[in-house]
């Protein structure tokens, strides 16, 4: 049971996941972005090697369906697993095999992949790719998130008769730097959607800082005193 | 303000990075973790840029000794920095520049450095390095997670007379797959480290379920079920 949204910003190349699951601590599971190389998901049974190999590949120049071709042909049980791929051209590939449980399925497109399993039904991947789409313009991170949310909204995780909370949730977006611009996690929470939001809009609140602090720490102010100039603002 | 310990486990060459502090999602800022290469973390002002490059140095043979010579001749603002460097042999190399603000030192223990800044004294890095070692054997997960709260007990970040929270922290474990064995994170909580106590224990009573369904998912049971035997698991125990 999970729930993803991979995507490329088209206007600026910048790659991101944006995740929700019944199982704890998914962000282990969402090392899978390079700077301008690709962003993939392992999930379902998820093959853990998955995600690095498929970014070599990305990175060496393979496109999205042949980096997912080379992950199926390199696994036996690829049948158990659900993956998702987009390439630095914004190609973009998904796969379900036919064991994994639940309702499973996902919508692909140029610059994204809305994927899950053990879903309420295909609704769910339909309103993370509408929402996902529906600002084209805003901030990749806003628009990943605005996605999860709304999957969360079309009924999420569980079945027909029964639906299963979201307990840990990620969110990451890279730019050109070596490291990600937001790196966002949720390991164990009973509302871990709504909690991802609540660290989301606290976070970007200190995003600034934290970066200027870094890139210049001469006369930086204090975390207190910026926390001040927060308190004025609100 | 923050607080930190990179831990090598002797007998397994397992590696890793404890850490808490005030600031937000600090668990986002630690890509220096590489699996049979080694750790490198860069706090108080940092510069993100070391830590990627410092992984990719060692990775190619270099000392921490020799990385942390090529920090101070890339950075114009190396002084602003807090860095601990620890390759796969357990070689290690601190830095604490004169710029960090608050109380700030680094110290070397068996098999470990900690290393801070904003805190309430260089008893907190005593704390840390003594939960390091109070277990040897113990998996290196438990041991980091000890070494956090050795400096949360011995008052943290703060000065004499104003204790800061912490509002984030961090566990990272590498062995030598690579992508961690281990990685809990806490990114906005009032009591951060206690938190990640919690999501480490329940972390490691799915860790080899979880790695079950990814060596043989034929096998595997639906979570609901595992969840379930879990949950009975529990009431025998109470």
């Amino acid at each position: 049971m999970t729930y993803t949204i991979l995507g490329r910003c088209a206007r600026t190349g910048r790659l991101g996941i944006g995740i929700a699951t019944f199982s704890i601590t998914v962000g282990r599971y969402a090392h899978s972005i390079r700077s301008m190389v690709g962003v993939t998901v392992s999930q379902a049974n998820a093959n853990e090697n998955n995600n690095q190999i498929a970014l070599r590949l990305l990175d060496q120049g393979f496109g999205a369906q042949a980096a997912l071709d080379h992950l199926k042909s390199n696994d036996a049980y690829h049948s158990y697993r659900q993956i998702g791929v987009i390439d630095r051209t914004g190609a973009a590939v998904g796969y379900t095999g036919k064991n994994v449980r639940g309702w499973c399925g996902e919508m692909v497109g140029e610059n994204y992949v809305s994927t899950g399993n053990g879903l309420r039904g295909q609704h769910v991947v339909e309103a993370i790719a509408k929402a996902f789409l529906a600002e084209p313009d805003a901030d990749l991170e806003h628009r990943l998130l605005m996605g999860i949310e709304a999957g969360r909204d079309a009924g999420g995780q569980g079945n027909a008769t029964t639906h299963r909370t979201e307990r840990s949730a990620a969110l990451l977006v890279y730019s050109r730097d070596p490291y990600p611009d937001i790196d966002l996690r949720v390991d164990l929470h009973e509302k871990a959607v709504d909690e991802l939001r609540r660290v989301y809009v606290e976070y970007k609140q200190y995003e600034d800082y934290y970066r200027a602090r870094g890139e210049h720490p001469r006369g930086a102010p204090s975390q207190e005193a910026f926390m001040t100039t927060l308190r004025k603002a609100s | 303000m923050t607080f930190s310990l990179i831990g090598r486990c002797a007998r397994t060459g397992r590696l890793g990075l404890g850490i808490a502090t005030f600031s937000l999602a600090v668990g986002g800022r630690c890509e220096g973790v590489a699996a049979n290469i080694g750790v490198c973390k860069t706090q108080a002002f940092p510069n993100r840029t070391n830590d990627p490059l410092g992984i990719k140095l060692l990775a190619q043979g270099y000392l921490p000794k020799r990385v942390m010579e090529m920090f101070a001749a890339n950075d114009t603002e190396h002084s602003y920095r807090q860095i601990a460097i620890m390759d796969r042999d357990g070689r290690i190399e601190g830095h604490t520049g004169p710029g960090c603000r608050g109380w700030a030192g680094h110290k070397e223990g068996k098999d470990c450095i900690a290393f801070g800044n904003g805190l309430v004294g260089p008893q907190v890095l005593d704390g840390m390095i003594a939960g390091f070692l109070e277990k040897p054997d113990d998996a290196l997960e438990y041991r980091l997670m000890r070494a956090i709260e050795g400096g949360r007990d011995a008052g943290g970040q703060g000065t004499p007379d104003a204790h800061r929270p912490e509002r984030s922290a961090a566990i990272k474990v590498v062995d030598r797959r690579d992508y961690p064995d281990v990685d809990v994170r806490v990114d906005v909580h009032p009591t951060a480290v206690a938190e990640l106590r919690r999501v480490l224990e329940e972390f490691k009573l799915y860790e080899e379920f979880y790695r079950g369904r990814d060596t043989d998912p034929s096998k595997a049971i639906p979570q609901d079920v595992f969840v379930k035997e879990l949950e009975a698991r529990r009431r025998v125990r109470a």
